[in-house]
């Protein structure tokens, strides 16, 4: 077993895992946090898509141990007790999600984009999402409703 | 996943020593993006993985006296942020842009990219055409290499169970060379290449190509260059004409293959243009940047 | 955008951070739309009010939140994994099936094979389906037997050692071989035409005799998988009065629950299926595929039993689009209108009925498109190939006539030097035009459709 001690949505956690244990199935079977999906278990879908130390990786092509020591994001950590992120919130105006099983995925993608660059042309965004797969809505409202929550989170950034 | 118990490297020494003790054994883990893809439908794990994500001096840019190093572990995103990367060789981070998609990119390292070695790899081109070398450390010590002697096949490479790649070396002759790089997969994220080219170059004052470099992917068992061309192209002055008979040279270079992504036709017709089109983006990058990377 | 709401990004402090386990207070549904909603109820032609406007659905808040329980974030106390070994070879006799060496796996809490389900066979339409073969395989993903285990991956290792012999069959892959006479047969001794649809209007030789010029061609289309983001999956669990409770990513919940019954020889209201939030289905979860196995292992071990596909068995061992081979023949006036249309479909119905009756009638009644034809003759043919299972897919059948007939409408324009949009003009249906199977049409707005697409596309300065 290995010991794993990371920041996990702002909080000090552990857990003892086998060593061959993915990140994913870490955060799905340890610690509950069920968000992060498995879709293909290859990268390709970016359903398991979480942050570690800010950047936005594949959660099913890390072992749990390579975070160790590190922090961690997952999109139950994105809200707040009050508020929604902004991403969040546009992705429900806008009905970005149908079946929603990509969705926190998607969010925790385009997060990393905003942390990154506060205003990205639609090109920008396409780039930042092509590792996340959606069957249902296609792009389109997603990248609207992340370029409104670009908007927003710039609008708050001035005031 | 099977089982199999993880060890890390402290530092690239530390890994050569746990190689030597472990090998064959032993599996080195990068960004994993590879690797643990393979896992996931292999028959058999290995007993151990080490993992080197946390051996520091594996990771970096950095100008030495030998050239531009670039660390095995430094990630496509490392790449693509790096200051003197962007600068000096932007075809690198054009490169860097195609592979796979960003979580793929924060992950999936040069090394591991290098080592995979399967033919259609979005780095080797452009390494290839900028005459790239790497360090390879084993029990024996660390030797240097061309890349193209590195390649052996289609998921091959010199290195041994109980090697490991250390760094890559641009030389400081060709940091700063016009280089471009191109890509036909068929979608924009998330694809293998059909077909990659890149090419580089000087000019001299009288319009001619100097040491022109081109470099094919997906074409054959291994990134390869395309000498014809490249002798055809060589003291001859900068045409539409030449580059694009240099791309139908090329093409007779190459030796693609028929398979459920492209014929061998349709790929040797995307050598053509591609190789024309790197010819023609890395001249039209000469005024952008001159040897040494300086402005 | 919502101004009122002060979103702000919190620092991700301890106190402000939710606590997945705790209720949260942001409320996870949207508040209702007040009642009586206005609508306009839209006269026949009228743009109705929906177009053109957003809607929010009442589920995205839980979606943005990643707090939608889909099935696989469930677990029940004691519940085993549940993984299925597929035959990896087209048509064959099963020999011998050998579990022992799988059973004694530590952690192996119980196998199944085919000969332990009470009624091993279904389907929507034609029972045709086993649920694991017993004793022949119809194409490569069916699946032979079943383990379940304490982990995934015990399951996954106690596949390997399942031993399985089989007697290898000749395998029919091409539908149109499969029509022949002495094709091998793939459920004998039935015959590999399954279904067969024929649609006439008209005078069909009166047609093309009149006809200025006749145009033939053939078009194929290929196997799609809908590659549903969230992979198929089930839990099965027993209560101690013997009643049944499977939880399925499955779309059709009542007709799946008859099938379960039906296989497991069980009065119906024994059976209590819940439907989880699916996420994403596109056809593709229309019928049952692993319940009855989740259900007979929770059964042996006593525990509730959750089996999810890999991503592999999605493509391998759920249905799929049907590949559909499609012979036109259109006879024309010199104008370009279609005196007469004979189209023949042939669909590659894969190993198993599934949706094909479904398919293969949407696909015939719409094989002509939405031209006035006079002359029509319309036959399709559903055939059983060694391959993998064929159903519903958006559109049962649609897409791919309507690729074949426009593919064809395109060619025809071209020989006759006449503009594409004008040919489809010169054809379409209008307000009460009488389709192949006798329908009197309403609404028809193909010419308007056509004509504002053209314009807003700038068709007339794109052409020349
Ligand atoms: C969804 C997806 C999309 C992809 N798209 C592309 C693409 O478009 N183009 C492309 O070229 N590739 C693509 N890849 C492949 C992969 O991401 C790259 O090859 C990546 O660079 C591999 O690096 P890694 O660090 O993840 O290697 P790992 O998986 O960690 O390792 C790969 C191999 O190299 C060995 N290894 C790694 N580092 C060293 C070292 N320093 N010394 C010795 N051995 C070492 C490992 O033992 C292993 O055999 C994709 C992968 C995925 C999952």
């Amino acid at each position: 077993m290995t010991e794993v001690k990371m920041k996990l949505n702002g909080e000090t956690r552990s857990a003892s895992v086998p060593p061959e244990t993915t990140l994913l199935k870490m955060l799905r079977e340890s610690f509950n946090l069920t968000g992060a999906k498995l879709g293909c278990d290859v990268g390709d879908c970016g359903a398991c898509t979480v942050l570690v130390d800010g950047m936005s990786v594949n959660a099913c092509l890390m072992l749990a141990n390579q975070v160790d020591g590190r922090e961690v994001l997952t999109i139950e950590g994105l809200a707040t007790v009050e508020y929604l992120h902004p991403v969040q919130e546009a992705f429900e105006t806008f009905a970005s999600l149908q079946c929603g099983f990509c969705g926190p995925g998607v969010i925790m993608s385009a997060k990393a984009l905003l942390d990154e660059n506060p205003d990205p042309t639609i090109p920008e965004i396409r780039d930042a999402l092509s590792g996340n797969l959606c069957r249902c809505t296609g792009y389109t409202k997603m990248i609207e409703a992340i370029q409104d929550a670009a908007r927003i989170l710039r609008a708050k950034e001035h005031a | 996943m099977r089982g199999f118990k993880v060890v890390e490297a402290r530092d690239a020494n530390h890994a050569v020593a746990l190689l030597a003790e472990l090998a064959p054994s032993v599996k080195v883990l990068a960004g994993g993006t590879d690797l643990l893809v393979d896992f996931k439908h292999a028959p058999h794990a290995p007993e151990v993985v080490l993992d080197i994500t946390r051996a520091e001096d594996l990771k970096g840019v950095s100008m030495t006296d030998a050239g531009l190093r670039i660390g095995a572990l430094a990630t496509h995103t490392d790449i693509m942020r790096s200051p003197l990367v962007r600068e000096s060789l932007p075809a690198l981070v054009d490169a860097a842009h195609t592979i796979g998609a960003v979580q793929t990119r924060n992950l999936g390292t040069l090394g591991g990219n290098l080592v995979t070695c399967v033919p259609s790899m979005d780095s080797g081109p452009t390494l290839v055409a900028l005459e790239a070398r790497v360090t390879v450390a084993g029990p024996g010590g660390r030797r240097e290499l061309p890349l193209t002697e590195f390649f052996v096949g289609p998921r091959k490479t010199v290195l041994k169970p109980d090697e490991l790649l250390v760094d890559i070396i641009i030389p400081k002759k060709n940091v700063g060379k016009p280089t471009d790089f191109l890509k036909f997969g068929l979608r924009k994220g998330q694809a293998l290449a059909l077909v990659n080219v890149a090419s580089s170059l000087w000019v001299d004052p009288k319009k001619t190509f100097v040491e022109p470099r081109i470099a094919l992917g997906a074409v054959a068992p291994t990134v390869i260059r395309a000498p014809e061309a490249e002798a055809y192209l060589e003291g001859k002055k900068i045409t539409p004409e030449a580059m694009s008979e240099a791309g139908r040279i090329a093409a007779g270079e190459a030796r693609p293959i028929s398979d459920f992504r492209a014929s061998a036709q349709y790929r040797r017709d995307l050598i053509a243009v591609l190789t024309r089109r790197t010819l023609e983006n890395a001249c039209a990058r000469v005024q952008d940047v001159r040897p040494g990377g300086s402005k | 955008m919502n101004d009122k709401l002060r979103v702000t990004e919190k620092e991700l402090t301890q106190e402000a951070l939710r606590d997945p386990t705790e209720a949260l207070r942001v409320p996870v549904v949207t508040p209702p739309v007040p009642y009586p909603i206005e609508t306009l109820v839209p006269e026949v032609r009228q743009q109705t009010p929906a177009v053109g406007q957003r809607a929010t659905r009442p589920d995205g808040r839980l979606h943005g939140l990643g707090q939608t329980r889909y099935i696989d974030d469930l677990t029940f106390p004691g519940m085993l994994h549940a993984k299925i070994k597929r035959a990896g070879i087209a048509s064959a006799l099963i020999k011998r099936i050998d579990t022992s060496e799988a059973e004694a796996m530590p952690g192996v809490m119980a196998v199944l094979t085919g000969r332990e389900i009470p009624v091993n066979s279904f389907g929507p339409s034609l029972q045709d389906q086993p649920v694991l073969c017993d004793e022949r395989v119809f194409h490569a993903g069916d699946g032979v037997a079943a383990v379940a285990a304490v982990t995934e991956q015990i399951a996954l290792e106690a596949l390997e050692k399942i031993k399985v012999e089989y007697e290898p069959l000749p395998a029919v892959l091409d539908p149109l071989e499969a029509m022949k006479d002495d094709a091998p047969k793939v459920h004998p001794p039935a015959s590999n035409i399954y279904s067969h649809k024929i649609i006439k209007k008209g005078d069909l030789e009166k047609g093309f005799a009149e006809s200025d010029h006749i145009f033939e061609a053939r078009f194929s289309t290929q196997m799609v998988e809908h590659v549903p983001l969230e992979p198929h999956a089930s839990i099965g669990m027993w209560d101690s009065n013997g009643r049944l409770t499977v939880y399925s990513s499955l779309g059709r919940i009542t007709l799946g629950r008859t099938d379960i019954a039906r296989t497991l020889r069980l009065p119906i209201n024994r059976v209590h299926v819940v439907a989880t939030i699916v996420g994403g289905n596109f056809g593709g979860k229309n019928e049952i595929t692993q319940e009855p196995v989740v259900a007979l292992l929770a059964k042996k071990t006593g525990r509730p039993v959750k089996a999810v596909y890999s991503r592999g068995e999605e493509f391998t061992s759920s249905t799929t689009r049907h590949p559909i081979i499609m012979d036109y023949k259109t006879g024309v006036s010199r104008d370009g209108r279609i005196l007469a249309r004979q189209v023949k479909l042939y669909l590659d119905g894969g190993a198993y009925c599934s949706w094909s009756e479904t398919t293969l009638g949407k696909a015939c009644i719409l094989s002509p498109g939405p031209y006035n034809i006079e002359n029509v003759e319309a036959e399709a043919f559903v055939i059983y190939t060694n391959k993998t299972v064929t159903g519903a897919m958006r559109g049962f059948g649609a897409p791919q006539v309507c690729f074949a007939y426009e593919s064809h409408m395109d060619d025809i324009a071209k020989a006759l030097g006449i503009d594409p949009l004008e040919i489809r003009l010169r054809n379409a249906f209008s307000e009460g035009s009488i389709s192949p199977t006798g329908q009197v049409l309403h609404s028809v707005v193909v010419r308007e459709s056509l004509e504002r697409a053209a314009e807003r596309y700038g068709w007339q300065e794109s052409q020349s």
